[in-house]
Parts: structure tokens; C-alpha cells; sequence
């Protein structure tokens, strides 16, 4: 743990600066008529700037799907999902692609390097796949903040999963994005590796003013965040400010499964 | 296990399908041969029939000798017309019918000729027979040919030239063109002429005049009376026949020509394979490589199923049976689509100017099994070393993730493996091409075959950095896409050569055939540069056995415009018991336009009884001036000639040179194959080849050209030979590409969830199609390049070993193997066509999530 950095976090998120993206009255429905499921039913909800916010929620509770779809990922069947002010439901694909390109970071639970390029070359995917030269002051902020100083010439062969996590956060970071998701960014990881990376994603947004919106499972990685959105089939049933790890364990006791 | 393979099957209907497709184009290919085979060897057997049907003996001159590797069958003297009389007074005799035959060529009522005598339908000519016994040719229209310029002509060249039944047209025999009449129009049989040929038939003195030998018949026609046997009558007949002649029975007939059509299209058979073989070697390559990827990518479950207590040779024999599978469908596919290969093969030699006669097809109960047995032979024993592969796959496999199959590069083992057979190929190739062994085209194609093969065995090792190198511009030309395609046929090694190696071997042989065709080329101009000296030269069009009466080239001769125009003639002949070319030339006029280099003699010794030849054959042989050499005519039989002159040029006369007397002397039908014509140095060439153009006008099928006109056709035949093994190795290419296309969908599969990160981080669905594209471009490339090396070097050991047959010069063409090579980056950018919008199509979220 000799590279976690040990910052306290700020007293109070600054909830007032207005969403960096929201949904308004969201629904996905997969199947038809007698087999319909309703992933998301109604789901409206504003994600603030530079708050890291995590999305809980029993098994099928559509907490993924939220994110897939508010990530631009996936779309909806009826409502609005905006970046920005930007109306998903209104760009196409193309538009879409630059869109998370341009203003989106992605952070997967597995699979989130491309095995022939380098730690480098992984975070700068995105300016490349966008042709631009990357802001090296802000790239050399970014790696230092992941603390990947030592590993940009590995592949990730020869990282571990906890350092892949982190240069899959570094290329989040690297576009300076509106927002970044994470899907279960440590569920593959023990909790060590755990820990570590969810302490440099809240450095993200302590010290850069990053905004994060976190889909997980585990009341410890929540606890890391500012603000928790619980959802339970397809709605949004409650809300914590400044989670615990205890609280959020209570909290979810409640779901009864 | 039977169950699971079948399961497996089901499921992955795409890596069936490209597997499949290899397969089955290749026993498509082999099985289209031996149907067009089969049916043009049923036509002969059926026309040959028909012709000896009525035919109870047939009376002929003992064989000279046999051109039948020339594809003219066994050469005969002719026969006395005295013989006829005797014969005709035979006890037993009903009917007896002399006939002649020769080359006479038609001219349809637009003044082409009809036919193509040197490589389409035979043109030939013939006397009519009064007997309708005896006679295989039933006349449909008009009557038969009442006096000396009238004629028989057969149904087809009727329809081809516009001709009816009371035209006059011209036929070119012996003589100057000779106007006559259409009396009549016949079939042949059930078909409307002999396997395509053009046919004019005169009243029997008349053809004997003009495409034979007056008072003598080519062979004698004789029916039985009822109730003697043709055996019988046989002996009967020989009983009266003077000793140069011999008589058989019409059976016997029958089945030495049907044995002679079947050699003939033996060779063609023997032709066609060999590219359905390098179609089937590669894909072979294609279903081992496609069966590796599947294999690797299933070494969870088969750990999976090891560990649940499936032995080795129940995962070994589940592979199998799945390529087994595979065989079957795709060799019983192939057997239905070589009967579209069997018409496409005829339309495309048709196009290439070689006539295949029709006929209902033939479909032989060998030409299955064969297919089958081949298809499926190649499928098992390619999927061998996969399967081998995944039986070793250990139970503890199931337990491990991520870690896709071994990318191989190749261990040091291989490497020795690889130059130890790359040696051994060399030194076989070089000792076929340059030693003295008995077979050498056997030994050659054995060492190009183990070349291929080392070459193969090192791809995996020499893949990487010729990835890397052939990639290097990419990544500035195209960014990260081009890095992502460079990076991506990287990966694999061992996949990417198995890809290369497949397209290697089809490249490999285009680029061989260029150069060698292009070191020919080069080859002939250089000795017309050298060593002819004529300014015009007049092509008969003709072929061996016809050519362009002497009448042209002496109106030529007297042309004001010209100093001299000499004839060149040439026919088949048994030297010293070799079947070759002998020409023939007028001394007096042929060594000025042609420097033949005369070593020992003087061309002036080339009397009645003496003989020229090259020095090759003199140093081969032993020959030296004033030894004696024997030389059989088919119309003169047995001569004994004296070696007058040893000459060192033979590009233009061939290694056996009569003068005038001496080939005259002993063929007796006079066609020159060529008029060499020198003009008036006081005329331009321009008006010298106008007033000899002029001149041959009436000469229908003559063409005239100048000194670059005659290189260009010399060049002309070797294009068109070029351009059909072009179109029989496009199969092997078309093979491959389709091999490149199913390598990269099966890895693509195997990419989902990196493609969708792409996707999800920003990369448009045009970036990842490029960047697919250019991988594909990549592997392409490498087979490319592999193949052009290789064919290079083929080309040139062929070419060196050639030195010594005039092959004199050894040209790269630039040009042609630069339009290779981009033609394949573009070939395998279009395979990468169906995969790339594939990849580009898959879900996003789908693919990030897919486990």
C-alpha cells in the first residue's frame, strides 16, 4: 500500500454545480407482452459534477443497465439519457461513438486493456482513435495521480489486475472527460487491489474534479463514495449522502434477499 | 462424444462453412476435370463408333512411327491405288472404298476461314464416298459432288460460315485457292461434324490431287459379305496386300482410335489436376489453421470435458469426426459443383482457343469415389495435428482463464526442422533442374513442393518480424487504426503464416509462371533480334500437318517490292527413332534472312540425301559431319541421311534442318508454314508489307507481319498460355483469400470484447473496419511477398536451366510482379470485406459484457 495516497477527502461535494448527466423518466423494456421485463421503469436521476456517485442494488435490480444506458452504451426505450446536455436518444451511432470518445471515460469490471498495446498506449487509446495530440502536462498529472510512473512500458500481461484497473482509470482520466462510468471496476479483484484502486478513483475526484458514476455490489467500494443511488426493480427506491460501509450494509439488509 | 461433436457442429456454422468451402472447391475443381474428361473421352469413343460402324476391315500402310505424345498418333505411308482393285477382288469382299484425307481449310461466305488447325477444331479435307455402307458422313442437303470444284461440306462449318447449298466459296489445299460449289451439306453420324472439325469432302481424284498424292489412298474401306467375319476377312484381305501394307479389322479400328483419343486427353487430364491438387494443398492449409483456432479456442472445454472423464482419444477422435464431417459435405458439395466446374472449364478453354467438343455429360461412379476419397483425405489428415493438439490438452486447462491456445513463434526445433528441409528441397530442385535423373519433372516438382513446405515450417518463425516490417508504414499512414492492424497480425504468429503460407503457394506459382513466361518472351526477341534479318513474315495459320501452298511465296517473290520471299516448311519426322520437328528451307535464299551460325559445312551441301543439325544434338549425339542418320517420313518411310552441316542457332529451324531437295523428296504434300520475306531496300517496309499484304489477300487464314508484328505473335501464344494457368491458379488464390477471411472472422470472434472496449472508448465503426481491412492487407502482403521471393527464385532456376535450350535470357518483370503484389493487399482487403463489417455490427454493450 506504499502508493496509496493518503488524502482527506473534502468535507462537503459540491452537490449545487448541476449534473453532469440525468436521466428523465427512463425505461427499458426487454421481451414482449407476457415475457416483458421491465429493466428500468421510470428511473429519473441527476448525477452532480465532481461527485463520485455509486449505483447499487440487488441481482437485477437494473443498476447496469442504468449505466449502460446513461453511458450511451445501450438505449432506452422510452424516456431521456443526457451527457451535458446532450440527448442521447438523438445521436446516432456515429455520433454516440464520438461522443464517448470525446467526453466519456470507461472503466469495465474485466477485459479493459487491449493486450498489444502498452500501459502507455492504453491510456492514450482514446486521443489516438480521435487522431489528437494528448495534453502531456495533464497525461504526466494523470499517471502520476494512478501512480503508473513505473509500468507505461508494460503490457498488461505483466501487470496485475489492480494495476490494469488503474491504467484503465488513467484512460478514463486521460480525455479530461464530463464523466467517467465504472462497472464494477474492482469486482475482480481482492480487496487489497480493491482498496487501492478505489482510493486513487476518489483522488480522481478530490484533487481533479473528476465526476464518477460507479456501478457495484460491495458496501466497502460504495463507502467510497459521495452520494449512493439504491435501485430495486428498475426504480430508484432510496439515496445515501456520505455513505459508511455500515450504513450501506444496513441499508441493503433491507432488499431481504 | 459423437453427441457433442454434432452439438459443436451445429453451433458454429460459420467456421463450418469456411472450412467447408475450401474443401469443397478444390474436389469441385477435380471432379469438373474428370467429368469434362470423361464426357470428351465418351464423345470420342462414340464418334470413333460411328465412323468404323459399317467398317468390317480397313486397309492402311504399316506405321512409320508414332507422334502420338504430339497428339498426331501413329504416322502411315499411304496406299497404292492397285491395292483397291485387288482387294475389291477378295472372296468375301462386298464393297470396298479407297480414301484420302489431308489438310483443306474453308472459307466462309465472309472470307474468314473456318477452324483454327494450329489450336482449335481440326481443319480437314477428304474425297466423299459413292458407298453408303462405307461412308460416315449422311448428306441432309444437296447432292454429292458431281464435278471436280464441287463439294461436301459438314453441317457445322454450313452454319458457322453462312454457307448453302449452292454457294461458291474458296478452299485453300494444294494449289492456289481453288474456287468451288457447295453441292451438299452432311452429318457426321448423329452430330453435325466430327468433333468440331471442318470437313470438305471432293469427288475421290479430285482430293487425291489436292490434299494427298495422286493414285494413292490413305486407307481402304472394306464391308463384309453376310456371314464373314471381320477377323476373316482380315486375313483375307492381307493375303493380297503388298508389304508396306497391313489390314485390321474395323473393332480393331475402333478401339486403337478411341485408345489414341483417350491418351491424348490423358495428358490434359494429368494438366488439369495438378491445379486441382495445388488447389487442394491449400486448403489443406486453410482447414489446418481453421481447425488450430477452433481447437485453441476450445481448450477450456475440452479440459472441461477431460476432466469429467473423456479420454484422449475421445477428444482426438471428436476432432476427427468433426473434420470428417466436415470432408463429407464438403467433398459431396464439390461433386455437385464440379458439374458446374465441368461447363465452366469447357467455356473458359473455349476462350483460350481450345475447342472442346459437347456431348451429354458423363458422370463415372470413379469420378465420386475418387472425390470423396480425396476430399475427404485431405480434410482428416490436415486436422490431424490440431486434433493431436487438443487431445494433449490437460483437465486442469477447464480451471485456467484467459490465456488463448500457445501464439507460437516457433521453437529451435522447428527452425532446425525448417532449413534442414528447405536445404533438402533446394538441393532436389537443383539436382531435377541441373543433374542428369531420370524423371526430372518429377524430382523438380518434389523439391518445389518441399520448398513450399520448409518455407511453411519457418512461417510461423519468420511471421513476426516480416509482420512487423510490411506494418512499419502503417502506423504513420493510418494512425492507431494502422498500429491496432500492425499490432493484431502480430499477435499470432503461427496464424498469421499458417494464412500467408496458404496464399504463398498460389502467389508463389503465378509469380513463377510470369517470370518464366516473361524470360521466354525476352528469350525469343533477343534471338529474332540477333539472328533474323527478314523484314516480313508470312504466318500460314495453318498448324503442323497443313500450312500455305508455294504458290504464295513465289507471287510474293515476284513482287517488284521485294528482293526475295523464302519459304520455311516444317513436319513431324522419326529421327534416329525420335519423334521431332524437321524443317525444311531453300538453301539458296533461308540464310539470309535467318543466321542459323553454320559450324562445320556449308549450306550448300544440303543435297537430296543430307541432313543439318545443331549442335546440341551433334554433342548429345556423337554426330559429326558425314555420319550417316536415319530418318523416317511418314510418306517415305525409312531414309538413311548424311549429317552435311552442324549448325549453332536453333531458335528459329529447330535442332533437324533439310535443304529443299531432301524435304520435298520425302513429303510429298507442300505447305510452307512460313513465307520470310526480304523487301527491295529501295522500298519503305511500309509499302513492302502493303504490296505482300495484297498479294496474300486470296490466302484466307494467312496473317502478315513485320519484324515487331511477328515478335508480338511469337509473344501472343505464350500470353494466352499465360493467361489460362492465370485463371487455374486464380482457384488456389481464391482458396486462400477465402482462407485469410476465415481466419480473421474466427479471430475476430475471439476479439469480441476487445472490440467492444474499442467500440465503447471511442473507436468509429469505420476506424475498426480499416483496421481490420489492413490487417488482412498485412497477412496478404506477407503470403505475397513469401510467394514472389519463391516464385523468383523458381523462375529463375528454371530459366538457368534452360540456358542451354535457348532460354538465354533471365527477365524480372517488374511490372507484372509489382501488379501482384497490389493486387493482393487488395484481394485481402476484399476478404476482409465480410469479417470487418461483422466486427463492425457487433453490439457494443454486448461485446463489453459477452463472458
Amino acid at each position: 500500500m506504499t502508493t496509496s495516497p493518503v488524502i482527506p477527502r473534502q468535507s462537503a461535494p459540491a452537490l449545487s454545480l448541476g449534473p453532469a448527466a440525468k436521466t428523465v423518466d427512463a425505461m427499458k423494456i426487454y421481451g414482449k407482452e407476457q415475457t416483458e421485463v421491465r429493466a428500468l421503469d421510470g428511473v429519473t436521476v441527476e448525477f452532480g459534477a465532481e461527485v463520485f456517485t455509486a449505483i447499487m442494488g440487488p441481482s437485477g435490480s437494473g443498476k447496469s443497465t442504468l449505466l449502460h444506458c446513461v453511458a450511451g452504451l445501450d438505449d432506452l426505450t422510452s424516456g431521456h439519457a443526457y451527457i451535458g446536455d446532450a440527448d442521447l436518444s438523438r445521436l446516432n451511432d456515429h455520433a454516440l461513438t464520438l461522443l464517448r470518445r470525446d467526453r466519456v471515460g470507461f472503466v469495465f469490471q474485466a477485459y479493459n486493456l487491449l493486450p498489444t498495446l502498452t500501459a502507455q498506449e492504453n491510456i492514450t487509446l482514446p486521443q489516438r482513435l480521435a487522431g489528437r495530440k494528448p495534453d502531456q502536462e495533464w497525461l504526466t498529472r494523470v499517471i502520476q495521480t494512478m501512480g503508473l510512473q513505473d509500468r507505461l512500458r508494460h503490457r498488461p500481461t505483466e501487470m496485475s489486475g489492480g494495476q490494469q484497473q488503474r491504467v484503465a482509470v488513467a484512460r478514463a482520466l486521460a480525455m479530461k472527460p464530463q464523466i467517467i462510468f465504472a462497472d464494477e471496476p474492482t469486482g475482480n479483484l481482492d480487496s487489497r487491489a480493491g482498496a487501492e484502486v478505489l482510493a486513487f478513483m476518489r483522488n480522481a475526484v478530490d484533487v481533479m474534479g473528476q465526476t464518477i458514476v460507479m456501478v457495484t455490489h460491495d458496501p466497502l467500494a460504495a463507502s467510497y463514495a459521495d452520494r449512493i443511488v439504491f435501485l430495486a426493480d428498475g426504480r430508484i427506491v432510496d439515496e445515501m449522502v456520505r455513505p459508511t460501509a455500515e450504513r450501506v450494509l444496513e441499508r441493503l439488509k433491507l432488499f431481504g434477499d | 462424444m459423437l453427441f457433442t461433436t454434432i452439438k459443436g457442429l451445429l453451433a458454429h456454422k460459420l467456421r463450418l462453412f469456411g472450412t467447408a468451402l475450401a474443401v469443397t472447391l478444390g474436389v469441385a475443381f477435380m471432379a469438373g476435370t474428370l467429368v469434362l474428361t470423361d464426357t470428351v473421352t465418351k464423345t470420342f469413343d462414340d464418334l470413333f463408333g460411328d465412323i468404323y460402324k459399317q467398317t468390317d476391315v480397313v486397309v492402311r500402310g504399316q506405321g512409320v512411327f508414332d507422334a502420338g505424345r504430339q497428339g498426331f498418333g501413329v504416322q502411315r505411308g499411304r496406299v497404292s491405288e492397285s491395292v483397291l482393285a485387288d482387294v475389291r477382288k477378295v472372296p468375301g469382299v462386298a464393297e470396298a472404298q479407297g480414301t484420302v484425307f489431308g489438310s483443306a481449310r474453308l472459307v466462309g461466305s465472309n472470307g474468314e476461314v473456318l477452324g483454327n488447325p494450329a489450336t482449335g477444331a481440326p481443319t480437314f479435307g477428304g474425297d466423299w464416298t459413292e458407298s453408303k455402307r462405307l461412308n460416315p458422313f449422311r448428306l441432309v442437303e444437296g447432292s454429292p459432288p458431281a464435278a471436280d470444284d464441287e463439294v461436301v461440306i459438314d453441317a457445322k462449318s454450313a452454319r458457322d460460315g453462312k454457307l448453302a447449298v449452292g454457294d461458291t466459296t474458296t478452299v485453300l489445299v494444294q494449289g492456289p485457292p481453288l474456287t468451288v460449289r457447295v453441292s451438299g451439306i452432311s452429318r457426321f453420324g448423329s452430330v453435325d461434324s466430327p468433333a468440331g472439325a471442318t470437313v470438305t469432302l471432293f469427288r475421290d481424284t479430285v482430293a487425291q490431287r489436292l490434299i494427298a498424292e495422286p493414285g494413292k489412298f490413305d486407307s481402304i474401306s472394306v464391308a463384309a459379305e453376310p456371314g464373314i467375319t471381320q477377323e476373316q476377312l482380315a486375313a483375307d484381305v492381307a493375303k493380297v496386300l503388298p508389304r508396306e501394307a497391313q489390314a485390321v479389322t474395323g473393332a480393331a479400328m475402333t478401339r486403337e482410335s478411341q485408345d489414341e483419343a483417350r491418351k491424348s486427353m490423358a495428358y490434359f487430364r494429368t494438366f488439369m489436376l495438378v491445379f486441382a491438387v495445388v488447389a487442394l494443398l491449400v486448403g489443406a492449409f486453410m482447414i489446418f489453421n481453421t481447425f488450430s483456432i477452433t481447437v485453441a479456442q476450445r481448450t477450456r472445454e475440452n479440459g472441461m470435458l477431460r476432466a469429467l472423464g473423456a479420454s484422449r482419444r475421445q477428444i482426438l477422435s471428436s476432432v476427427l469426426l468433426e473434420a470428417l464431417a466436415v470432408g463429407i459435405v464438403a467433398s459431396l458439395l464439390g461433386i455437385v459443383g464440379g458439374l458446374g466446374v465441368a461447363a465452366g472449364l469447357k467455356e473458359l478453354l473455349n476462350a483460350a482457343g481450345v475447342e472442346v467438343p459437347g456431348g451429354s455429360v458423363v458422370f463415372k461412379p470413379s469420378t465420386a469415389v475418387i472425390s470423396l476419397t480425396v476430399g475427404i483425405g485431405v480434410t482428416l489428415l490436415a486436422a490431424l495435428s490440431p486434433a493431436r493438439k487438443a487431445a494433449k490438452v490437460p483437465p486442469i486447462a477447464a480451471m485456467q482463464r484467459g490465456l488463448v491456445g500457445s501464439t507460437g513463434y516457433g521453437s529451435r526445433q522447428r527452425v532446425y526442422v525448417g532449413f534442414g528441409l528447405l536445404t533438402l528441397g533446394l538441393s532436389t530442385l537443383v539436382t531435377g533442374l541441373f543433374g542428369s535423373v531420370d524423371r526430372p519433372v518429377l524430382v523438380v516438382g518434389a523439391g518445389v513442393l518441399l520448398v513450399f513446405f520448409a518455407v511453411s515450417v519457418l512461417g510461423r518463425t519468420i511471421s513476426l518480424p516480416l509482420s512487423r516490417l510490411i506494418g512499419s508504414p502503417l502506423p504513420r499512414l493510418r494512425g492507431i487504426t494502422g498500429e491496432l492492424a500492425r499490432e493484431n497480425a502480430m499477435r499470432n504468429p503461427k496464424r498469421t503464416a499458417a494464412s500467408a503460407s496458404a496464399l504463398m503457394i498460389g502467389v508463389g506459382l503465378v509469380a513463377f509462371i510470369t517470370v518464366f513466361m516473361s524470360s521466354t518472351i525476352a528469350s525469343q526477341d533477343r534471338a529474332i533480334d540477333q539472328s533474323f534479318t527478314g523484314d516480313i513474315v508470312v504466318m500460314s495459320g495453318g498448324g503442323i500437318m497443313g500450312g500455305v501452298d508455294p504458290s504464295l511465296g513465289k507471287k510474293i517473290d515476284a513482287l517488284p517490292e521485294i528482293a526475295y520471299a523464302t519459304g520455311v516448311r516444317q513436319t513431324f519426322a522419326s529421327v534416329d527413332g525420335d519423334v521431332t520437328f524437321v524443317t525444311g528451307v531453300n538453301t539458296a535464299t533461308a540464310f539470309d534472312v535467318v543466321d542459323i551460325d553454320p559450324l562445320e559445312g556449308v549450306p550448300a551441301d544440303l543435297s537430296r540425301s543430307a541432313i543439318a543439325v545443331s549442335k546440341d544434338v551433334a554433342d548429345k549425339k556423337g554426330l559429326a559431319v558425314g555420319d550417316a542418320l536415319p530418318v523416317a517420313f511418314k510418306d517415305t518411310g525409312q531414309q538413311q541421311l548424311r549429317v552435311a552441316m552442324i549448325y549453332g542457332q536453333d531458335q528459329f529451324v529447330g535442332s533437324y534442318l533439310l535443304g529443299m531437295p531432301a524435304y520435298a523428296a520425302n513429303v510429298l504434300t507442300p505447305f510452307d508454314n512460313e513465307v520470310i520475306v526480304k523487301r527491295n531496300p529501295e522500298v519503305s517496309t511500309q509499302a513492302a508489307l502493303k504490296a505482300v499484304e495484297d498479294a496474300s489477300a486470296e490466302y484466307a487464314g494467312v496473317s502478315v507481319l513485320d519484324r515487331d508484328g511477328f515478335k508480338e505473335e511469337q509473344a501472343a501464344l505464350l500470353n494466352q498460355m499465360l493467361a489460362l494457368i492465370y485463371a487455374l491458379l486464380g482457384l488456389a488464390v481464391l482458396i486462400a483469400l477465402m482462407g485469410i477471411a476465415n481466419t480473421l472472422a474466427l479471430s475476430i470472434l475471439e476479439r469480441t470484447r476487445e472490440i467492444g472496449l474499442l467500440r465503447a472508448v471511442g473507436m468509429t465503426r469505420s476506424q475498426l473496419r480499416s483496421a481490420i481491412r489492413w490487417e488482412s492487407a498485412i497477412i496478404a502482403l506477407q503470403g505475397t511477398a513469401l510467394g514472389v521471393v519463391i516464385g523468383l527464385f523458381f523462375g529463375w532456376a528454371l530459366v538457368r536451366a534452360l540456358e542451354d535450350q535457348g532460354m538465354t535470357v533471365f527477365q524480372v518483370p517488374y511490372g507484372s510482379l509489382l501488379v501482384i503484389v497490389v493486387l493482393a493487399a487488395l484481394a485481402g482487403m476484399v476478404a476482409a470485406v465480410g469479417p470487418s463489417r461483422r466486427a463492425a455490427k457487433l453490439d457494443v454493450l454486448r461485446a463489453v459484457v459477452s463472458e
